[in-house]
């Protein structure tokens, strides 16, 4: 059975006649349509059942007709979570991190894939997707830098008014109390082993890394 | 938060993982999930139309009906399905709402249906989309103006209050000339006066040949002055006395002063009393020359007198940005055109155009497509110009007048459909009020016919109620019961209108033949047999009868009146049956009537049956305490 099966209408318009309609055609380039694998394949590759992704993708297809998600629709979303604050900066992350073909668009089944991950996987898959989400460009090393974007990303999903009123330099204080917790041979970065390490020897994280097992 | 991101609130709560490892406090513990394993279809019959959906969809919207425990008043649990008995292709629209988060207005439907739908249903019209807004805001002002429009007339033609004021019978009078013959006459003689008025200004003005003693042709005006001045005397007086009435019984006398007519009123009859006024002084002769122009104005208090040119008034006030508009776009060319006309022209010799504004009267008369020809361009660009300028005023005119000519005929078409339900409006609520009446009347022909039965004889009564079954559905005879107990409890009973009146007259005959109620009563008791008889073969031909046949009930009714033997319980039921049907006010037979109702008391024990007739008694006496109390 195939697998992605990107059709694009365009694609069949220049097959048949040269339109000399340039509006129709762009019109036409941006109707993407995807259709995801089958239903057996996806409870195959992850660990959701039937129903589970039933619901999962009826809720998917409702806000995304054209059967993938592309950034700007992403942030739109998730911006509608975070009313008071921005959220932008913080779904663009996201976004990188769900699209892990990085061909600018999420589909099902990487949602899908990201979610399983998520809410059925183990501490270790999920510790691992954790630090690849602040990982930015995705080199095997969290730097100071990177770590602060994210930071600022998640303080500006707050907004202006919080109580204590939030500062500049709070995120960059909180970045420090992370390095200073994640970084054990003080060289700067934070890989992968020192972040899992870290982590599993936290007893707050391993608890709120269970938190959300029965969203779904 | 619109509602179809709820289908993405896992992804975000899974997402938050990623806050986790940073997070330096505890996470708060998650809250229960009540619901679990409530996911599936839900199945919304809609009066036989089976429409069905995901719960999840319907709780997109929680503060709607179907998306709240609402729902549960509704849900039938022999067909394990949610039932409304509501219009179903209304409801596919409410239901699409849910689906895609759109709410639509479909064109076909009546306005009014679809609101009570969305209200039922607990959704605001506001969110209807972009695309159905507009629609939907138009029909819905219109369906306003309808309804302000019928409570306007109501207003106008409700029943007098029978204690209005003098003054608010005037002021009634005044706008409603309809109303009383006095107002008529009034309307029509201020109509009669303002167009002798009028005609005496314009014949002023006319040549009457010479006067004597005069070489020179004068105006009949002048020649007939004191006829004139006479004649405009008059209708002065009229017009004061009418204006002065008009504001000592306006209800607001602010308003009134400040509305457009009585200014009109005031206008028109100033230039005479400022000429009274005035001396015949050279100077201000020509002043008040031009004061009797304004007394052209009395032809505008036509205006009371014709809708038409009233909705012309209000049509040419709700087009003022229009006719604003071809007021300014006219001054624009006309000044441009003109100042090119004046220009091209100056070369020429002996030209008319001596000036631009001079130049003005040419681009009009030019525009207009007039073209009187005194001023005409000579030069070649003039002529040019001249000719682009006639172009262009077509154009120009012609551009707002559709505009105020639809508004026009909107205007005038919707005061036609006034008057047309207007009229409309008394038939179908004379219909309305017959049919309501026909229920009335059911009741008190069950009750005749339930009263008629006759407890000793079975067969009868089961007859009887087999028709009263027959005739009377299951509502109407609890309904009928319960009218029953109400009469009951008050010791009072229901009647129609035509009795009620009649037993108010029946006072002041009670008097009269009380002394001849012996006599009456004894030739009754002779007929007693027969009528008992009488009154059970008419027993069936009443319960069977429809309420429209009244006219045949009357004539029995007629009948039963004479013949019924007013004798104890008989007689207090045939009393009332008397009552009851004495739809044509029977004068003659009013005395029979009372004279029963008096000669009751006396024979109560000699009544065979047992609970009829203290019932029945009862009956007499609740009548006797009525009718002794009218």
């Amino acid at each position: 059975m195939d697998g992605k099966r990107v059709e694009t209408i365009s694609a069949r318009v220049d097959a048949a006649v040269s339109s000399p309609d340039s509006v129709e055609d762009e019109l036409e380039l941006s109707a993407v349509r995807h259709r995801p694998e089958g239903l057996e394949q996806l409870e195959a590759q992850t660990r959701f059942s039937r129903k589970e992704l039933q619901i999962l993708y009826r809720g998917f297809k409702n806000e995304c007709p054209s059967g993938v998600v592309n950034e700007e629709t992403f942030k739109d979303i998730y911006s509608q979570f975070f009313p008071q604050g921005d959220a932008s900066t913080y779904a663009h992350f996201l976004f990188n991190a769900f699209d892990t073909d990085h061909n600018g668009s999420v589909s099902f089944e990487d949602f899908v894939m990201g979610l399983s991950i998520l809410l059925r996987g183990t501490v270790q898959e999920k510790l691992n997707w954790a630090f690849n989400l602040y990982d930015i460009n995705k080199d095997g090393y969290i730097t100071k830098e990177e770590m602060l974007d994210i930071m600022k990303a998640i303080y500006d999903m707050m907004g202006k008014c919080t109580y204590p009123v939030l500062k500049e330099e709070t995120p960059r204080q909180h970045v420090e109390v992370f390095f200073q917790k994640m970084d054990k041979n003080k060289d700067g970065v934070v890989t992968i082993d020192e972040f899992i390490d870290c982590c599993q020897n936290d007893e707050n994280i391993m608890r709120s890394m269970h938190l959300f097992e029965n969203v779904l | 938060m619109a509602a179809g991101v709820a289908a993405w609130l896992p992804f975000a709560r899974a997402a938050a993982i990623g806050w986790m490892p940073v997070a330096t406090a505890p996470m708060p513990v998650p809250p229960k999930d009540k619901r679990r394993g409530h996911e599936g279809l839900i199945v919304l019959n809609v009066s036989g139309t089976k429409f069905q959906t995901w719960r999840d969809t319907l709780e997109r919207y929680p503060d709607t009906l179907l998306g709240s425990s609402e729902r549960d008043f509704f849900f039938h649990e022999e067909s394990n399905e949610y039932f409304f008995d509501r219009d179903p292709d209304i409801f596919r629209h409410i239901l699409n709402f849910y689906r895609t988060g759109k709410l639509h207005y479909p064109r076909q439907e009546c306005i009014s249906a679809y609101d009570e739908e969305l209200a039922f249903f607990g959704i605001i019209p506001e969110i209807i989309g972009d695309c159905c807004y507009e629609d939907y805001k138009d029909r819905r002002r219109e369906n306003q103006e309808r309804i302000q429009d019928d409570e306007e007339t109501d207003a106008t033609n409700e029943l007098v209050p029978p204690d209005m004021s003098f003054r608010e019978t005037m002021w009634r009078a005044f706008e409603n000339p309809h109303t009383s013959t006095m107002a008529l006459v009034f309307y029509y003689v201020t109509g009669f006066f303002i167009a002798v008025s009028v005609l005496a200004n314009v014949v002023e003005t006319v040549p009457c040949g010479t006067a004597p003693n005069r070489a020179k042709v004068v105006s009949c005006g002048e020649r007939y002055a004191l006829a004139f001045f006479c004649l405009d005397t008059a209708c002065v007086m009229i017009f004061t006395v009418e204006y002065l009435l008009r504001l000592l019984a306006a209800p607001s006398r602010y308003k009134f002063v400040k509305s457009v007519m009585s200014i009109i009123d005031v206008v028109a009859i100033m230039p005479y009393y400022i000429g009274l006024v005035m001396t015949d002084n050279e100077d201000v002769s020509g002043a008040f020359v031009t004061l009797r122009v304004f007394r052209v104005f009395r032809i505008f208090k036509f205006s009371r007198h014709s809708a038409g040119l009233r909705i012309l008034g209000y049509t040419l006030k709700s087009c003022a940005s229009e006719l604003g508009f071809l007021l300014f776009s006219l001054t624009m060319a006309i000044i441009i055109f003109a100042t090119v006309m004046f220009y091209a022209e100056k070369g020429s010799s002996a030209s008319k155009f001596t000036s631009i504004p001079a130049a003005f009267w040419y681009t009009i008369v030019t525009m207009t497509t007039l073209g009187y020809g005194d001023m005409v361009p000579k030069t070649i660009m003039g002529k040019i110009f001249g000719s682009i300028c006639s172009l262009s005023g077509v154009l120009v005119i012609a551009l707002p007048v559709p505009v105020i000519v639809s508004n026009f005929s909107r205007i005038y078409h919707q005061s036609q459909r006034a008057e047309k339900r207007r009229a409309q409006k008394k038939t179908r609520l004379a219909r309305i009020r017959a049919v309501k009446s026909g229920g009335a009347n059911a009741y008190l022909q069950y009750k005749r016919s339930w009263l008629l039965i006759d407890p000793d004889e079975e067969a009868s009564k089961e007859a009887g109620q087999a028709l009263v079954c027959k005739t009377n559905p299951n509502f109407e005879m609890h309904h009928h019961h319960l009218l029953h107990c109400l009469e009951k409890t008050t010791n009072h009973e229901f009647v129609d209108e035509k009795t009620y009146e009649a037993s108010c007259r029946e006072v002041t005959l009670v008097k009269q033949v009380s002394c001849s109620s012996s006599i009456s009563s004894s030739p009754h008791g002779l007929t007693s047999c027969c009528s008992r008889r009488k009154r059970k073969t008419f027993n069936v031909p009443n319960s069977n009868m429809s309420v429209g046949l009244q006219g045949s009930i009357q004539e029995l009714s007629t009948i039963q009146i004479r013949e019924r033997p007013l004798t104890n319980s008989r007689s207090s039921r045939s009393s009332l049956n008397a009552k009851f049907e004495e739809t044509v006010p029977l004068n003659c037979d009013q005395p029979y009537m009372t004279a029963a109702i008096i000669s009751m008391p006396t024979p109560p024990g000699t009544t065979p049956e047992g609970d009829e007739s203290t019932s029945s008694t009862d009956y007499s006496q609740a009548n006797i305490v009525r009718v002794s109390a009218l």
